[in-house]
């Protein structure tokens, strides 16, 4: 049984230049994916591949084990959930409106907003705890209220997978912390993420499943006790560090050493 | 702080459900009423010029013979004024403005900056360049609309080739679209001073935009564009909601922004192709409509029958103000919205370069 969510030989280029060669990757169903990496290892390019959002210049991506090109557009955001780094907001949008957006692949020429469409939306809003901004303008919103505006709003394409490219990035770290568990608790409740993210203690914390990324290619996957180890930070990261367990949850946690003085 | 509670701690309140016009099971839309409500006003608004337009002045059709008049050949010089003179030039006036501001909304739409727009990116510009040349260069050869067309045509291809990928690149579009207007009015300059002083003086007026003297042949045209172009304007309306969030946004919803981008170009450029054709390169109305439609119907997106209606009552408006003008010479229209238009460019340029956005 194939993945929902898979990717085979990818090449993945901007104009001439390749930042990912040849790589495959399975996303467990159910998981919790986080993929880590130095910057400009290609961690996001990945992500931009698996939702479709650039097309890969070898190799395919595969959802449901078709390849993504064989569907429909609206069909695999039907399926497929993805959150960029930076979304723009719209000048004068409210919360509600913005989170309603989500439900375009849902819609039709002429059926624009139907009763499934204002369930869709309560029910995100309700997940994310955003209930009581509906009314107020999303500009008018703090950092940490606005990335949740915007889960709300791939909550409401209602799928089984959910992208999302750096979520906690610009956050301080109580929203930090904020966004992840709202994170954990949609993974709980049955859906598949995948996530980007730069700090190595959150990801060993929350994922079930994280990917290991340098220079465009995987260097380890597996559950964070498994891969997380002193050795694969130096390699990665170039970075000595200790890994001892989290007092907290026991995942591991990279504590960095400091240079030797001589 | 409430926000390590469950979903269940409080119940969202619930805002009123947004009004939606259902059919059965097929159809269910949403209302905005207050772009409905706007958009009355402005029709309203667009009703009273009109009927301004046709009764002021001294060959104005007296108020109480206007509705009889409308509907019976009244002959003589008020079946003249209304059937040749004025009913023409706004019949024309109301479509050019419609046109412009639909053209001025995608733009703006899709370079997602309101300095996107056809007047700053050369199409004007390039209709003057092309209508000098068919009107001095080569008299004769192409009607002068014609001429207008193709420059504008041309001026879009060179800002493409200009930006590369696309369009994709909302600053790169404006920067190289206001590259191609210098050259495109260095050009235009460059053919006037090499015309007569006589024969510059006859074409100036259509290169500053001019409803004056337009006939029926014209409104059919403008008309026509209208009703074949907007429809489509209004197809790709809700996928320009998406693309307001972004390239990567609209693309993981769904929309691809790859096509839905240049199918609005295409649309937009053949409006103002169709506005420049019947009234020359009129200046900034496709600037301000969409702006001034934004902010009355204070809601996001693009808002393209708004801008529509928005943009006819600018133009006819401002036809307004230069055949009532005292100045004894009528001025183009072109030369009022340019200077009104240009003062608003200047303080969107001073907005957008504070923020951050060119």
């Amino acid at each position: 049984m194939s993945p929902i969510l898979a990717a085979r030989g990818l090449r993945l280029a901007y104009d001439s230049r390749v930042v990912v060669e040849n790589l495959s990757i399975d996303i467990p169903d159910g998981g919790f994916t986080v993929i880590v990496g130095p910057n400009a290892c290609g961690k996001s390019t990945l992500l931009k591949a698996l939702a479709r959002t650039i097309t890969p210049s070898a190799g395919e991506v595969l959802l449901g084990g078709s390849p993504m090109l064989s569907y429909r557009s609206k069909q695999v955001a039907r399926r497929l959930a993805m959150l960029p780094q930076s979304p723009i907001s719209p000048d004068a949008i409210t919360v509600r409106d913005l989170i309603g957006r989500g439900r375009y692949p849902h819609q039709s020429l002429l059926r624009q907003w139907t009763a499934a469409d204002e369930t869709a939306v309560d029910e995100a809003m309700a997940a994310t705890a955003v209930g009581e901004l509906a009314d107020r303008l999303v500009a008018e919103l703090s950092g940490g209220q606005r990335q949740r505006v915007w889960i709300a709003m791939v909550l409401a394409q209602q799928t089984e997978l959910l992208l999302l490219d750096e979520p906690t990035t610009f956050l301080d770290i109580a929203h930090q912390y904020d966004v992840l568990e709202l994170c954990a608790r949609l993974h709980e409740s049955g859906r598949t993420l995948v996530v980007v993210l730069h700090d190595l203690n959150q990801a060993a914390r929350y994922a079930t499943n994280l990917v290991v990324m340098k220079d465009g290619g995987i260097l380890a996957q597996g559950s964070p006790t498994d891969v997380l180890t002193a050795d694969l930070v130096e390699a990665v990261f170039g970075l000595p560090s200790l890994v001892i367990p989290d007092p907290e949850t026991g995942t591991p946690m990279v504590v960095p050493r400091r240079p030797r003085v001589r | 702080m409430s926000r390590r509670q469950g979903p269940a701690a409080r119940p969202a309140r619930r805002p009123a459900a947004r009004p939606v016009l259902r059919l059965g099971e097929a159809v269910s839309l949403p209302i905005d009423r207050r772009a409905l409500t706007v958009g009355m006003l402005v029709v309203v608004a667009i009703l009273l010029a009109g009927f301004l337009t046709l009764t002021l002045g001294s060959l104005g059709i007296a108020p109480a013979q206007l509705l009889p008049a409308l509907f019976s050949d009244p002959g003589g010089t008020e079946g003249f004024v209304l059937s040749r003179l004025r009913g023409p030039r706004l019949t024309v006036a109301i479509a050019t403005g419609a046109a412009l501001g639909v053209s001025g909304a995608l733009f703006q739409t899709v370079t997602r900056n309101p300095l996107g727009s056809p007047d700053v990116i050369g199409l004007g510009v390039g209709a003057s360049a092309g209508a000098a040349t068919v009107g001095l260069l080569y008299p004769g050869v192409l009607p002068v609309p014609a001429g207008a067309l193709i420059g504008a045509a041309v001026a879009i291809v060179l800002v493409w080739l200009g930006t590369g990928r696309g369009f994709s690149s909302p600053a790169r579009f404006i920067i190289v679209g206001i590259g191609v207007s210098a050259m495109g009015s260095a050009y235009t300059q460059f053919v006037i001073a090499r015309a007569g002083r006589e024969q510059a003086l006859v074409l100036s007026a259509y290169l500053n935009g001019t409803l004056a003297s337009r006939g029926w042949d014209d409104a059919v045209l403008i008309w026509g564009a209208l009703a074949a172009l907007v429809p489509i304007a209004l197809l790709l309306g809700r996928r320009l909601h998406l693309i307001e969030m972004g390239d990567e946004m609209a693309d993981a919803l769904g929309a691809r922004s790859g096509r839905t981008r240049i199918a609005s170009i295409a649309v937009a450029v053949c409006l103002s192709a169709a506005a420049v054709s019947v009234a020359g390169p009129i200046a900034f109305v496709a600037l301000t409509a969409p702006q001034i439609a934004k902010r009355l119907g204070r809601s996001p997106g693009t808002g393209i029958l708004l801008s529509a209606l928005t943009g006819a009552l600018i133009l006819v408006a401002a036809d307004l103000l230069v055949q009532q003008s005292l100045m004894g010479v009528q001025l183009p229209v072109g030369i009022l919205t340019a200077v009104v238009g240009g003062v608003y460019l200047g303080y969107l340029l001073i907005r957008e370069s504070r923020k951050g956005t060119l």
